[in-house]
């Protein structure tokens, strides 16, 4: 580095000897003390500085707080993760990698049946086993836990009764792999066999035995775990559409397929306290179900994460195997390993939910989106897990970016016989949003105007309110939209391609981070925080709770301490992995952690940064406003050489206090309506994202294969764009295997038949098409530096745009996914039998000649357009608030607006009729009301 | 699960001891004869890197090389490679030195979980060993046996031709912004300039 200013006085001097070799101790980073690799500080670089405060960074979408705390280090530069020498090298310890002295092996012992009671358990024959060091069965800990407060329904091990195949039963530990296995074959267990349910529809009827009982909540004698009924706005909005469109779907259950198999380790230490070494997306649920279950105090587990193989939802529950691992662990007085094969994975499933959706979409005579009217019947496997959440979602998340005339949604999520249903990346959004955005192309071709220009016409602007009262703030999709029909070259390929050729769009819309934490009040507890500390050497150590399962969430909040505090990220440790010594963190889930780390870790830096800058202004005399912290030194800003070293000002502030100390927190603002289960789906800010699929159908065989995704997001800023950009492309490989190839199996019997990565189909690299990421940045006013969430919106629109695209290719509606080449080819061979018996190959590709309204759109768009911009950059703070497209005030409360509108969560007497599937749930009476179980 | 008559899981073979050179190291395990390459690499070797993910040959996580081979040491025999030269992910940096195929699986997000990094890893150096010039269909071909769930493979594949230039020469190796570890030899590790108490 030349022209720069010297560190530290002889740093880099007499570091190497005559003969050239450098002396030991003297290396090129130098000694402690001197903070840095290089020895001059770098220049400022101004392109990497906002235009706000005077460096050349554009801001298309206006300023942002934290700009000033910009210093051009570290914000915004494509980095490498700062874990990823231990990836490369494998030296990253998974749960499968923590070997503790002394070691035994647990296995556990499943249910060989769908539904039983357990009558008994014999345990004596594996107890004789020779090397059989402990045994446990469910009376071992009665204790329920969960991942959510409200639905606390499973077991460490059956208690009463096993709910799917796979359920855990019992669990031995002994000296190696063999014996315990050996072990699991001596349990003698008397069953009592009950009838199973594998359908979700007739998990809404009465049973004799429900797989749960929930009490006098209980809904009937059903398996309805969670019913969800609201509605809004104007219902009589949606009588004599122009247009309109009814799809029933069903999506099978799809599984995370991260590659790494559960793992935990268990080891009680000589003082009693419990270490757990996990791969956790949520370390802290399951560290309160711990405590729970083996009725130890919290302050006694140490929850150890260990690196995450991938979790994508999958490892966010607190896990029965953890705590069958520890209860082992304190019968043996010894470590106890438990490693899951690849079936165990599926057997504990948490994936994505099958589903029924139902969607019936509206549109008026200008081609404004008068009604949304969703029914989502979701199969929740054996436990509530997520459940109660997903409910929700399934309807609550179609709410936006489009402007709704009325929204209506019915939901409900059985329990049936079969491995538990979770959270799964894009958690509860993915299926209706498939289902509404292939209902909104349908309705376009009816009104006879293009897809994506019906969409622009019909956009919430930035910085207003959904239909259910979500506050957005930022909003990229338009721009999004407009970048990926230029990427796509979308105005030369839609409803022009051959026969087999296709082109399609989808947007996304998902919560960046959960509005409300869980456990405790948002109003008196933060969502994160996030201590730090820079002790005499200068190294900066951030204890974070935030969990890093490679989405890079570490390396984000190292990069926005480098930023804050101008300092190379080398200087910057984050410690994550322990409970005792992370602050408590809600874990990788909701898309929260970088949105949330990230504020909090800005907020500790930022103490330190006055703390530094305080030092500086006793030192030079100089008023920290006219200070510049800049790579290691501060300097008064119009004379570079008037300034201190970063040490310097740190060992000054450090006089008379030591290391210095300081902590961050976040927590969301106050948001949201007062209506049954107005908390779901709240988000401090949404990240929304538009992708156009090319598709290669061949009709003859009903093989599609995706060539081409332009995938433009919005993720407020990208931090790091490598990382944005990874995000993308690994959400469209995800989301692509849900349209085109995975499965959960269920067969005749109910056994899942495709535990394995060899049949569960996973895409490949040949599957994968060449995706063109888009970065779109809408800075938003609340994220660290402008930045939303790219982990899980990413992967929404990448379904609908393959559907839509297969429309365009062979003109045949498929409302089944996966779309495997059987499923197109009988969706083909009835289109041509339709069509009098004509060649599959001779069947017609779907045309548009744009209609008298096609004009009227691209003209509301436009207006709509300017509109956005100036409320973007903030020109424009009026409230607007869903509905004043149909022409509400959106100065008065939505409830006053017009006649008929309403904010309902149960249904109408008389609309109990007219339920769709998920509807039926409302049928029943909860036990409470029938004068049941108290 | 609970049965009639069952086979004993218990092995009866005897261990005997299994020796090959693996990273550049002679070593010897104690191992029954029935032993799959994966566990012995793992349990007795001590071989972490080499990772577990399917049993079936699925994943392609277990990759090591056998005699400069890409193979899926879960689906092997130990005794089947005995007296081989296995490398593993641990053998390909020397030293502190990280190979170009490492560096650039950093650099251009080749690796995010970093789970299934170690097999992609050792499939891509056998690939680049054998053909230093390769397309991007020839890379994707190298490496369909091996799954990821995080990348989507397309950063993966950026990484292999990043380091198939860099491997050539067509390229500097990256020099990280501002490198955290002191470089034990700066003009490279045939230079003895290593400083006291490092190990090599």
């Amino acid at each position: 580095m030349s022209g720069g200013y010297r560190q530290q006085p002889g740093a880099s001097r007499g570091t190497t000897r005559k003969d050239g070799k450098r002396v030991a101790g003297k290396q090129k980073f130098p000694p402690p003390g001197s903070g840095g690799s290089h020895p001059n500080m770098a220049p400022r670089d101004l392109d990497w500085i906002p235009e706000s405060v005077g460096g050349n960074e554009p801001q298309p979408a206006g300023s942002h707080i934290h700009d000033r705390y910009r210093t051009g280090t570290s914000v915004g530069k494509p980095r490498a993760l700062v874990d990823s020498h231990a990836k490369v090298t494998g030296q990253a310890w998974y749960g499968d990698d923590v070997r503790l002295p002394n070691e035994i092996i647990g296995k556990i012992l499943r249910s060989p049946h769908h539904y039983a009671k357990i009558k008994s358990i014999d345990t004596s024959k594996v107890e004789a086993l020779p090397g059989v060091l402990a045994v446990a069965t469910g009376q071992d800990a009665p204790n329920t836990f969960g991942v959510l407060p409200v639905t606390k329904d499973e077991h460490a091990m059956a208690v009463e009764k096993v709910r799917h195949v796979g359920d855990l039963v019992a669990c031995v530990a002994a000296i190696d792999e063999a014996t315990a296995m050996e072990a699991l074959n001596l349990f003698e267990i008397e069953w009592e066999v009950l009838e199973p349910v594998f359908d979700p529809k007739k998990g809404l009827e009465d049973q004799d035995e429900p797989i749960h009982w929930r009490g006098k909540y209980h809904v009937g004698k059903t398996n309805v775990q969670k019913r969800v009924f609201q509605e809004f706005g104007d219902r009589s909005l949606v009588e004599e559409p122009s247009a309109s469109s009814h799809g029933k779907w069903r999506m099978e259950g799809v599984h995370h397929g991260f590659t790494e198999p559960h793992a935990v380790v268990a080891h009680w230490d000589p003082n009693g306290r419990l270490q757990l070494y996990t791969p956790q997306q949520v370390p802290h649920y399951a560290h309160r179900a711990l405590s729970t279950v083996l009725e130890v105090p919290m302050h006694q587990i140490n929850v150890i994460r260990t690196f995450v193989g991938g979790g994508f939802g999958g490892k966010s529950d607190p896990f029965p195997h953890e705590m069958c691992a520890a209860i082992l662990a304190r019968k043996a007085g010894r470590p106890v390993r438990i490693n899951f094969s690849r079936e165990e994975v599926y057997w504990i499933n948490r994936g994505r939910h099958p589903s029924h959706i139902e969607v019936k979409m509206t549109a008026d005579e200008d081609a404004r989106i008068s009604g949304f009217d969703i029914d989502a019947l979701i199969d929740g496997g054996g436990f509530a897990s997520f459940g109660h959440v997903t409910s929700y979602y399934n309807g609550v998340l179609a709410t936006a970016p489009y402007e709704l005339g009325s929204f209506h949604y019915t939901g409900a999520r059985v329990w049936t016989n079969k491995p538990a249903s979770g959270a799964m990346r894009g958690h509860g959004a993915v299926n209706t949003r498939c289902a509404v955005e292939v209902g909104l192309d349908e309705m376009a071709e009816q009104l006879e105007v293009d897809p994506i220009d019906l969409r622009l016409a019909n956009l919430l602007p930035p910085h207003s309110r959904t239909i259910s009262g979500f506050r957005i703030t930022s909003n990229g999709m338009r721009e999004a939209l407009e970048r990926v029909r230029k990427g796509s070259n979308w105005d030369q390929k839609f409803r022009q391609m051959p026969l087999g050729k296709g082109i399609g769009i989808g947007c996304g819309f998902f919560i960046s981070g959960s509005g409300l934490p869980i456990h405790w009040d948002p109003n008196r507890f933060p969502h994160a925080t996030v201590h730090m500390q820079i002790d005499m050497d200068g190294g900066v150590t951030v204890h974070t709770g935030a969990a890093d399962i490679g989405q890079g969430s570490t390396t984000a909040v190292a990069q926005v301490v480098s930023e804050v505090l101008a300092l190379p990220i080398e200087m910057i440790h984050v410690r994550s992995h322990e409970s005792d010594t992370s602050p408590v963190d809600l874990g990788s889930y909701s898309s929260r952690v970088t949105f949330m780390n990230a504020n909090a870790a800005i907020r500790a830096a930022l103490d330190i940064r006055e703390k530094l800058l305080n030092a500086a202004w006793e030192m030079i005399g100089y008023h920290p406003d006219v200070l510049v912290l800049n790579d290691r030194r501060i300097y008064y800003k119009h004379d570079p050489a008037v300034g201190v070293s970063y040490l310097e000002a740190l060992h000054k502030a450090q006089e008379d206090k030591g290391s210095l100390i300081a902590s961050g927190a976040y927590r969301s603002p106050p948001m949201g309506g007062v209506h049954k289960g107005a908390a779901a789906g709240l988000a401090p800010a949404y990240s929304f994202s538009a992708y156009v699929a090319e598709v290669d159908v061949d009709v003859e065989t009903g093989l599609i294969s995706c060539t081409d995704v332009w995938a433009a997001h919005d993720c407020g800023k990208a931090l790091n764009p490598l990382a944005v950009e990874g995000q993308i492309i690994g959400s469209c490989h995800m989301g692509l295997g849900q349209v085109l190839s995975e499965k959960m199996v269920y067969g005749r019997t109910g056994h899942l038949q495709n535990p394995n990565l060899l049949e569960y189909k996973i895409p490949s690299i040949h599957e994968m098409p060449n995706v063109t990421p888009i970065i779109v940045e809408s800075s938003d006013p609340e994220g660290p530096f402008g930045a939303k969430e790219a982990g899980e919106g990413p992967l929404l629109p990448i379904l609908p745009a393959v559907v839509n695209a297969v429309y365009d290719a062979i003109g045949v509606r498929i409302r089944e996914l996966p779309l495997t080449p059987d499923v197109v080819w009988k969706a083909v061979s009835a289109k041509t039998k339709s069509l009098d018996g004509i060649d599959s190959t001779d069947l017609p590709a779907p045309r548009l000649t744009h209609g008298p309204l096609q004009a009227t759109l691209v003209e509301r768009g436009n207006e709509h357009k300017a509109r956005d911009k100036k409320r973007q950059r903030s020109e424009d703070t009026s409230a607007y608030v869903n509905g004043v497209l149909f022409g509400f005030d959106p100065e008065r409360p939505m409830e006053d607006q017009v006649e008929g509108w309403r904010t309902a969560v149960e249904p109408n007497p008389e609309q109990l009729a007219e339920l769709g599937l998920a509807g039926k749930a409302w049928l029943k009476q909860e036990q409470r009301q029938m004068g049941g179980e108290q | 699960m609970v049965g009639e008559a069952h086979v004993s899981m218990i092995p009866t073979t005897p261990k005997k001891v299994w020796s090959a050179n693996v990273n550049g190291h002679a070593v010897q395990a104690l191992a029954p004869s029935n032993a799959i390459l994966l566990d012995v690499l793992r349990d007795e070797v001590g071989m972490l890197g080499v990772k577990r993910g399917c049993d079936l040959g699925t994943c392609g996580c277990c990759t090591v090389l056998v005699n400069g081979e890409p193979r899926l040491s879960c689906l092997c025999l130990a005794g089947q490679v005995e007296g081989d030269e296995i490398t593993t992910v641990e053998g390909l940096s020397e030293g502190a030195h990280l190979a170009p195929i490492q560096t650039c699986f950093a650099t251009h997000g080749g690796s995010q979980c970093g789970f299934c990094t170690p097999g992609f890893l050792m499939a891509a150096e056998a690939l680049l060993d054998s053909n230093p010039e390769p397309t991007r269909e020839e890379i994707s071909c190298a490496i369909d046996g091996n799954l990821c769930r995080c990348t989507g493979y397309q950063q993966i594949i950026d990484s292999i031709e990043a380091a198939a230039e860099i491997k050539r020469g067509d390229a500097p190796a990256p020099t990280p912004a501002s490198n955290p570890h002191p470089n034990p030899h700066p003009e490279g590790p045939d230079q003895p300039s290593m400083p006291p108490g490092h190990a090599r």
